[in-house]
């Protein structure tokens, strides 16, 4: 047995003799024994050591057993404390030993035997052992139950410091389980969405935002299984049905049983990016805009020129002077087109009336033979003739290039329809012409619908120039108008329509006399392009 | 007076418009005198006889305005004209009477030649 494990066994007798002789019995248990003279000696003990067990007389001089008992009790310390008594047993003493109800209190009669004394005592120093060692699992019970107690508020702190974090962030931080239900919605999801949390929790995540996927929802899943995590782009609707664009990361969570969706709002972004992608288009038109007005003005010029001389040259017979009209005519065409889309010079002749309807029966003569060719039928409603004061080269211009995208968008036959009907003065809008262009062509998907109106952008490849529709809608803006299209997809058919509206109030445009209206029609290739 | 007795010197650095210029206004009855730069203009000038100056803008050397300022600065009354086939009006311009669009087709240079006549007090029996 170590030190540590010993007991502290403290025999009091003020007979050496009789010390010597209990220290001869208890020696074989191999506990620490402790020897004292006199009561005031064993209290001296008793403060200094833990003991398991005190042995002591009963009778001794100045202070007995009974008062060293008593003493002893009264301290708190030594309640517990066993105690063997060793004394010629009378009545009155085993009263009075019964009377120490607290603590483990025994005796021994004289003479003594030294086998009951060693086993007396080895079962108080074995109790007091235990009882030892139970403290010592307790109190170690208690530090871990502490430690344990203490790790478990720190991750609690922790916790919270980031539900904080989660609360604090701008973005939508979201938590759905596998079947899309919402468990976790943060202040930033209220901000972005304006649904408040209690009202969103339990219910299925993307049908609520109406999410629309970049690609399909299991490819997503698939992604999510395989790597963990998705990023992309979604559109999303509001509370209050507004749509937002939001750059979108998911995580499943480690134990796969949730999703984490973080999002952010980059609508306005885009628009930006937009508005940049788009003024840096138009500053490349206007660079290229210059390139072509002198490269091509110049020649044209020329051109025109010869072609004035040639018109009334004796030497032409009827037929060739007929040809050298086409030619001329056609020319006038693309100046016209070079003007209008370089910015340079309006016509500085007045505004006629012009009937749209007329108009719109000698565009169709021209694409007749195309249509007849690509077997396009045509339905034609005219409630009306339409009649507005304009220029007719640019109104024509307008509708030759929405009848004639029209009918390029049926290569392999479908329904051109025409409406021209009038516009009733509304709140928003002023009376008018309304001109609708259908076809069951190709359709305009919506990525191509953004940029439709945008200078140089085609969608026929080579074949187009990506000026048509902005140059129409230029026009039609002129004219105080709008130009606007829808295109659906109906019973596997797409329909594609564009819609102009031009007021009926007079048209006037200012006249060209030197340079402030050149001037400011420097600027109108921009402006065209807004 | 009739556009057959006016003189109209006709500068351009390019020779074939240059010469359709010239062929045209001929055509309407205008005396044409041509010179192929500034520089040849003003000698053709300082010689008289010239009664307006047709001049293209972007020229090696001195561009049309270059030309037309001088010219103005000299003679303020002699009628000047600026054509140009780019988009930008040359930031001087104002010191030309006109400037006309190169893609304006012949009618607009005739007219606009009639009316710069008639406002420095020639009396035309041709009418753009």
């Amino acid at each position: 047995m170590n030190e540590q494990d010993q007991a502290n066994i403290l025999m009091v007798d003020d007979q050496p003799g009789k010390l010597m002789s209990y220290e001869a019995i208890l020696g074989p248990l191999g506990e620490n024994l402790i020897k004292a003279k006199s009561a005031r000696e064993a209290l001296d003990h008793l403060l200094h050591h833990d003991v398991a067990v005190v042995l002591m007389d009963v009778s001794m001089p100045e202070i007995d057993g009974f008062e060293l008992a008593d003493m002893m009790r009264q301290h708190p310390r030594f309640q517990k404390t066993a105690i063997i008594f060793i004394s010629a047993v009378h009545l009155t003493d085993l009263d009075r030993i019964k009377g120490y109800r607290s603590g483990a209190v025994d005796y021994i009669s004289v003479p003594v035997v030294p086998e009951l004394l060693r086993a007396k005592v080895g079962v108080f120093s074995e109790l007091h052992r235990k009882t030892r060692q139970l403290e010592r699992l307790n109190l170690e019970l208690e530090r871990r139950v502490e430690e344990r107690t203490e790790q478990l508020r720190r991750s609690e702190e922790k916790l919270r410091e980031r539900a904080d974090l989660l609360e604090l962030a701008t973005e939508a931080i979201m938590v759905r389980d596998l079947n899309g239900t919402l468990l976790y919605w943060n202040s930033g999801a209220e901000a972005l969405y304006g649904w408040p949390r209690e009202e969103v929790l339990g219910k299925p995540l993307h049908e609520l935002l109406q999410t629309k996927f970049p690609m399909s929802f299991l490819d997503i899943q698939a992604e999510l299984a395989e790597t963990g995590a998705w990023r992309g782009n979604l559109v999303q609707y509001t509370r209050e049905g507004h749509e937002v664009v939001v750059g979108c990361r998911k995580a499943l969570k480690a134990e796969g049983n949730a999703i984490l969706e973080i999002n952010r709002d980059i609508t306005s972004q885009l628009k930006a990016e937009d508005a940049l992608r788009k003024t840096e288009r138009l500053a490349a038109m206007g660079r290229v805009a210059g390139i072509i007005a002198h490269e091509i003005n110049n020649p044209l010029e020329a051109i025109t020129n010869t072609f004035y001389l040639l018109r009334d040259h004796p030497s032409l017979d009827d037929e060739a002077r007929y040809y050298a009209k086409l030619g001329e005519e056609e020319l006038h065409r693309v100046a016209h087109i070079t003007r209008q889309t370089l910015g340079f010079y309006r016509e500085s002749k007045h505004p006629v009336e012009v009937s749209i309807s007329t108009m719109l029966d000698e565009i169709l003569e021209l694409q007749m033979r195309r249509m007849e060719f690509d077997k396009v039928e045509l339905e034609k409603q005219y409630r009306t003739t339409g009649t507005i004061r304009g220029f007719p080269v640019e109104l024509k211009q307008v509708f030759l290039n929405l009848i004639g995208n029209a009918v390029q968008a049926m290569p392999d036959g479908g329904r051109l329809r025409l409406h021209v009907f009038e516009a009733p003065n509304r709140a928003n809008q002023r009376a008018g012409v309304c001109i609708s262009i259908c076809d069951t062509g190709t359709g305009i998907d919506a990525e191509h619908a953004k940029h439709l109106f945008e200078p140089f952008f085609t969608t026929k490849s080579t074949k187009g120039t990506g000026l048509g529709l902005w140059i129409s809608k230029g026009i039609v803006q002129k004219y105080g108008g709008t130009i606007r299209f829808r295109s659906v997809s109906l019973a596997g058919r797409n329909i594609t329509c564009f819609q102009v509206f031009l007021p009926e109030a007079e048209f006037e445009r200012p006249e060209v006399h030197g340079l402030p209206v050149g001037e400011e029609l420097a600027v109108a290739a921009v402006a065209h392009g807004s | 007076m009739g556009a057959d007795g006016i003189t109209i010197l006709c500068v351009d650095d390019e020779d074939i418009p240059r010469m359709l210029r010239r062929l045209i206004l001929q055509k309407q009855g205008y005396n044409v005198l041509v010179a192929s730069s500034g520089a040849e203009a003003l000698e053709v000038l300082a010689g008289g006889g010239i009664d307006l100056v047709l001049s293209d803008q972007m020229m090696p050397g001195m561009t049309g305005t270059d030309l037309i300022k001088s010219v103005k600065a000299s003679n303020p009354s002699m009628p000047a004209i600026l054509v140009s086939g780019v988009n930008e009006i040359p930031v001087d311009a104002a010191y030309a009477d006109r400037f006309v669009s190169k893609v304006g087709g012949p009618e607009l240079l005739f007219q606009s030649v009639a009316e710069v006549l008639r406002q420095y007090g020639h009396d035309l029996e041709h009418k753009a």
